[in-house]
């Protein structure tokens, strides 16, 4: 029974898993976080889960990383990097596992060299084993992490991600593997990422025999998904075959989409006489012990669908992308066109485009254009800005085979070969001045930003301005336990609100009356260890505006024809592409928008002058929202 | 002069006395007043309708809508303490304090003034008359000018004192005090170009066009004593203060006793103040102040003819309630004890906690509501205050809140509870000054003991803070927008 603790040196990590008779166990938190509860675990319920995490002995906790720091600073307003020391405090011995996107990091489309590296190096303070992977499996688009997280002497865990298909074989796999083995030399975990769970225990199996076979001694981490409910038997056949760590989650809050239970792992696996080293089984039954209670809590966030998706071989939907999909049909109101999206366009629009892997960002590429040939009906009429991208080759080559030429033409226009020739390739995208990118975020903030500040504002950063802004007016919320942030409909009169502040410092807010004044301000009165406070609020005239002007998606369409070009959907600028005075014709794109992770332009409707310009770059708009007025010239 | 008698049960009669102040000076009389078991009658104008010292007083009386002028209407207040029956009037500070007409109005309305005589008060207030008599009575002074001549005349004198004692120089209003009408004059040109200014302007606010000059003695330390004197010919010191740490003349944080380890020179600038005040003939409760330069030499200032805002200092060091000897010395009787019985003990520190924001050059925040006020306490702590939570601060009056003063055995353990005290101390609503005495109190040099007139300047870091530090309350106003709007508009 070996365990690693953090701290231990990269060679000596991996000559311990390459000597390993058993096989080690990753909690991937972070991964059931974003899977199953649209990744809004708290840290208040990390903290509580550590000490017993601590002791549970595993290989790593992926608690960073993905969508996770996006979604930190946007929703659960705690800070990416507090995060991780608060965490640290309790977990001294635990190595800490990020999940990162390659060249596109922890967002949604390639940074420079220079931003990838200054923001690897901030992490790699806290971050012991970096899985990182490239949705195209182009291994350039990973070297720049790959050297960074081996000069900060943490471990490199290369992903080859994988998908099933006539094309997905064994030999393409070991051929990449050999590629990413080629730039990072052999100390390193190479990770099988499995993000839809796709494929069939057998099938896996192969696929990690196959690699043992060619690289004996490089260590396999086998990552899945349960979204069919049937992780658990490709884990088995994984490490039956030679996969010396696997992924599974904490009972307590396992769901469809996530990994499935680590006891159940443990169990089945022991039957086989395999060991999972250095795990203490008693403080993984305690983990879920102490956080079962607080799920209940998060219930808001669990999916709109109940139950497995053994569907998902069909549509390939990574576990990761399941929750907010389902959100957005739920709320775009089309989920009863689900069954024909998810399995008839979604692996008719995987298979034009080249049958690449379903994971971030190019999961959103394939279900923005599946929903969008669906709903709008004309098949790739109206392409996103990041379709456009991928066809150009912005991302990395196809690595099977081109979509045909009818889908260029669609997405790039009739002179798309020019198009192509012009503007393809893969990005190289220019090194950001980040003196100046200082001074913008410190002009924002009114104080000189720390490094970890500017990280958080080079990754996001409208996002970030905000978070800072609010962290600053509302101090570190992460003390707030779910029952209390996620709370809904108001406290009532004498609850209680005990807590510990950052700095351990106990506290008791009482909630009292909110009485409400002649001139409709109410006042929330609030006993604040034990001294009276009061809050006052004006009646909240943006939402009542909001609520009046709600239009329907026909209604906005029939104001772009006239002129008045108003939000589609709810998103944020991302940029005005036209100027006050200028000329603009039917088809001419006047803004793009962003909106779950995906760019979309916003198309002039009618030919005329831009007289008015209502929104700009970083406006967070609701549908419905004035953009720009276009007038018939005259 | 009016010698109050005792009743046959030995304590004194009880008499009404007027207040004719506001705010925290306002409250710290009136408790000296019913302390000695006299009746406090409280004025106010209609802007401090709210003003806790109104309730606090035996009977309050509103002198009209102000603002200001009311308070220093010295017809309006003679005939509120002649209305209420009044016998005595206590001006504080400020207002009224140092204005002869105003003593001068009472002693001839049979009404006793607690201060000392209209005539001392014109002597003193007039700062070139103060020099005469103190460079008479061969009290050190800093090198200066008596009032310059009108005009031409005027500015070849100014000009003949800069040559002789070379720039910087003070201009200096005659009749100006607290901070007022000095202007700094770094060469010939702008003292040609300051005086006619500086003429008007004390013109204006003083209502006397005199100016004169005095050398400026640079990054001076402010040290002060504290005078009583009865009316039977005892005159004595309670120690010194240190008021060096300013901004643009105006006091934030004083120090009793001065931080000079020099005991002997201290013992001296204490009895050149007990010699300057009986050259001046000083009656009641007075200040002198000196301004003391690098190389330790000391020159008289001036003599502040009132209760100083500072007092507390000394009063916690000494044991001594200054208010209330300022009332029994009024009333006639000598004071009850010598210089021997005076034993400071320990080290004193004021903070002056001002609705100010001091990023924003002090700018007042007058207007707002004090949404949570919540104070300090425990050993060696006095509060001086007179807001309350929910209290609205009136934008026409200053901006002093509160004055918190500690007390400790040594110098170490008064900062550590300065420090403790202002971590402790809630006021929400109006930026205040607390953040930035937290900054101080953690200062290397002020931990040290080590500072002057320059401190605020040469310590910018002191202005690098937190806003709002308190995590707890900042959460408090998350929470609230929870229950407010019913979901977390930053969660969902």
């Amino acid at each position: 029974m070996t365990r690693i603790n953090q701290g231990t040196p990269v060679t000596e990590i991996v000559e311990t898993l390459r000597n390993s008779k058993g096989y080690y166990i990753t909690n991937t938190a972070r991964d059931l976080s974003q899977s199953d509860f649209k990744n809004r675990i708290l840290l208040h319920t990390d903290l509580m889960a550590a000490p017993a995490r601590e002791r549970a002995g595993y290989f790593s906790l992926e608690i960073t990383g993905g969508a996770s720091i996006h979604v930190d600073i946007l929703r659960k307003q705690v800070n990416p990097f507090l995060k991780l020391r608060k965490l640290r405090e309790s977990m001294p011995n635990t190595m800490f596992q990020t999940l990162c996107r390659g060249a596109n990091l922890f967002g949604y489309r390639p940074y420079p060299q220079n931003v990838i590296r200054f923001t690897v190096r901030e992490f790699a303070k806290y971050v012991d084993v970096w899985r990182t992977f490239d949705f195209m499996n182009h291994v350039p688009n990973m070297l720049a992490v790959f050297e960074e997280v081996a000069t900060a002497g943490k471990l490199n865990e290369p992903c080859i991600c994988f998908s099933t298909g006539p094309e997905h074989t064994d030999d393409f796999y070991v051929a990449k593997a050999g590629e990413i083995i080629e730039a990072t030399g052999r100390d390193i975990v190479l990770c099988i990422k499995n993000h839809g769970g796709l494929g069939t225990p057998t099938r896996i199996g192969q696929l990690v025999d196959s690699l043992k076979q060619k690289y004996p001694d490089i260590p396999l981490h086998y990552h899945g998904h349960n979204t069919d409910g049937n992780d658990l038997g490709r884990i088995i056949e994984a490490v039956k075959n030679g996969a010396t760590i696997v992924d599974a989650a904490d009972s307590a809050f396992t769901g469809f989409y996530g990994p499935p239970p680590i006891l159940s792992v443990v169990q089945s696996l022991k039957e086989f006489g395999y060991v999972a080293e250095g795990l203490d089984e008693g403080a993984v039954i305690e983990t879920s012990e102490v956080i079962r209670d607080q799920r209940q809590y998060y219930d808001q966030f669990e999916s709109q669908i109940k139950g497995f998706q053994p569907t998902v071989q069909i549509h390939k939907l990574p576990g990761g992308a399941m929750g907010s999909s389902l959100e957005q049909a739920s709320k775009g109101g089309f989920l009863d066109k689900m069954p024909d999206i998810l399995h008839k366009e979604l692996p008719r629009v995987q298979k034009e485009l080249g049958n690449y892997w379903s994971v971030t960002p190019g999961s959103q590429i394939l279900w923005t254009t599946a929903v969008s040939n669906v709903i709008d009906g004309e098949r790739y009429g109206n392409p996103s800005g990041d379709l456009r991208n991928l066809l150009l080759g912005k991302y990395g080559p196809f690595p099977f085979y081109k979509p045909d030429e009818w889908i260029y033409e669609k997405v790039l226009g009739d002179d798309w070969i020019t198009v192509l020739e012009e503007e393809g390739g893969v990005e190289d995208v220019e090194n950001m001045d980040l003196a100046l990118e200082r001074y913008d975020l410190a002009e924002q903030l009114g104080v000189e930003p720390t490094d970890e500040q500017l990280i958080l504002y080079l990754q996001h950063p409208n996002d970030a301005v905000e978070f800072l802004k609010f962290e600053e007016k509302y101090g570190r919320v992460y003390v707030l336990s779910p029952a209390v942030f996620f709370h809904k409909g108001g406290f009532e009169i004498g609850d209680k609100l005990a807590f510990r502040d950052h700095q351990g410092k106990e506290h008791m807010i009482e909630i009292g009356p909110s009485p409400v004044t002649d001139t409709g301000e109410t006042s929330v009165y609030l006993t604040v260890d034990h001294h009276q406070s009061s809050f006052t609020f004006k009646p909240d005239v943006t939402l009542s505006e909001a609520g009046e002007a709600m239009l329907s998606k026909e209604e906005i369409i029939d104001l772009a024809k006239a002129g008045d070009v108003r939000s589609p959907f709810s998103g944020n600028i991302v940029e005005i592409s036209a100027d006050e005075g200028q000329e603009v014709l039917v088809g001419d794109r006047v803004a793009i928008m962003e909106a779950m992770k995906m760019q979309t332009p916003i198309l002039c409707e009618m030919s005329g002058i831009v007289t008015a310009i209502f929104a700009k770059k970083g406006d967070a708009l609701k549908p419905g929202d004035r953009i720009l007025k276009i007038d018939q010239d005259e | 002069m009016l010698v109050c008698n005792a009743n046959t049960k030995g304590a004194p009669l009880k008499k009404k006395i007027l207040v004719a102040n506001r705010g925290e000076i306002a409250i710290r009389l009136i408790r000296a007043i019913q302390e000695l078991g006299h009746g406090a009658v409280a004025v106010y104008e209609t802007p401090d309708e709210m003003s806790r010292h109104i309730r606090i007083a035996d009977e309050a009386i509103l002198l009209g809508d102000g603002p200001r002028c009311d308070y220093l209407n010295i017809e309006k207040i003679i005939s509120a303490a002649k209305k209420t029956g009044a016998i005595a009037i206590h001006p504080g500070y400020g207002f009224l304090a140092e204005n002869p007409f105003f003593a001068k109005a009472c002693e001839m309305a049979d009404i006793i003034f607690i201060g000392p005589s209209s005539e001392i008060i014109t002597n003193l207030g007039n700062k070139v008359t103060a020099r005469e008599i103190m460079s008479d009575a061969g009290i050190p002074m800093v090198p200066g000018t008596p009032n310059l001549s009108q005009g031409k005349e005027g500015i070849d004198q100014a000009l003949a004192f800069g040559a002789e004692y070379g720039y910087p120089v003070m201009l200096k209003a005659t009749c100006g005090g607290g901070g007022r009408g000095i202007r700094r004059i770094e060469n010939d040109q702008e003292m040609v170009e300051e005086i006619p200014m500086a003429r008007s302007e004390a013109l204006a606010s003083f209502n006397d066009d005199s100016v004169y000059l005095e050398k400026v003695v640079l990054n001076p330390k402010h040290v002060e004593v504290q005078i009583l004197a009865d009316s039977h010919g005892n005159t004595l010191h309670l120690g010194t203060r240190d008021c060096s740490i300013q901004r643009r003349n105006q006091k934030l944080i004083e120090i009793a006793p001065s931080m000079i380890e020099d005991q002997g020179l201290l013992d001296k600038i204490c009895e050149t103040a007990v010699k300057a005040a009986k050259a001046s003939n000083y009656f009641n409760a007075g200040t002198v102040e000196f301004l003391l330069d690098s190389d330790f030499n000391y020159y008289f200032l001036e003599i502040n003819t009132r209760v100083q805002v500072e007092h507390t200092v000394t009063e916690m060091i000494t044991g001594i309630d200054i208010v209330r000897n300022q009332i029994n010395l009024a009333f006639g009787y000598p004071l009850s004890f010598t210089q021997e019985d005076v034993k400071p003990r320990g080290h004193a520190i004021e903070v002056r906690i001002n609705a100010e924001d001091p990023k924003n050059d002090f700018m007042p925040e007058g207007g707002k509501q004090v949404s949570v006020y919540r104070s300090t306490g425990g050993f060696g702590v006095r509060l001086d205050g007179f807001v309350y939570q929910g209290y609205v601060i009136p934008e026409v009056y200053d901006s002093l809140l509160v004055k918190l003063t500690v007390h400790g055995f040594t110098w170490d353990e008064t900062v550590g509870r300065l420090r403790r005290c202002l971590q402790n101390f809630a006021i929400r609503g109006p930026k205040t000054t607390i953040p930035f005495y937290e900054n101080i109190a953690s200062e290397k040099d002020f931990l040290s003991g080590n500072f002057d007139t320059s401190y605020i300047d040469t310590h910018p870091h002191i202005f690098l803070y937190d806003e709002d530090s308190s995590e707890v309350g900042k959460l408090a106003r998350l929470i609230a927008e929870i229950h407010y709007r019913k979901e977390n508009p930053y969660a969902a």
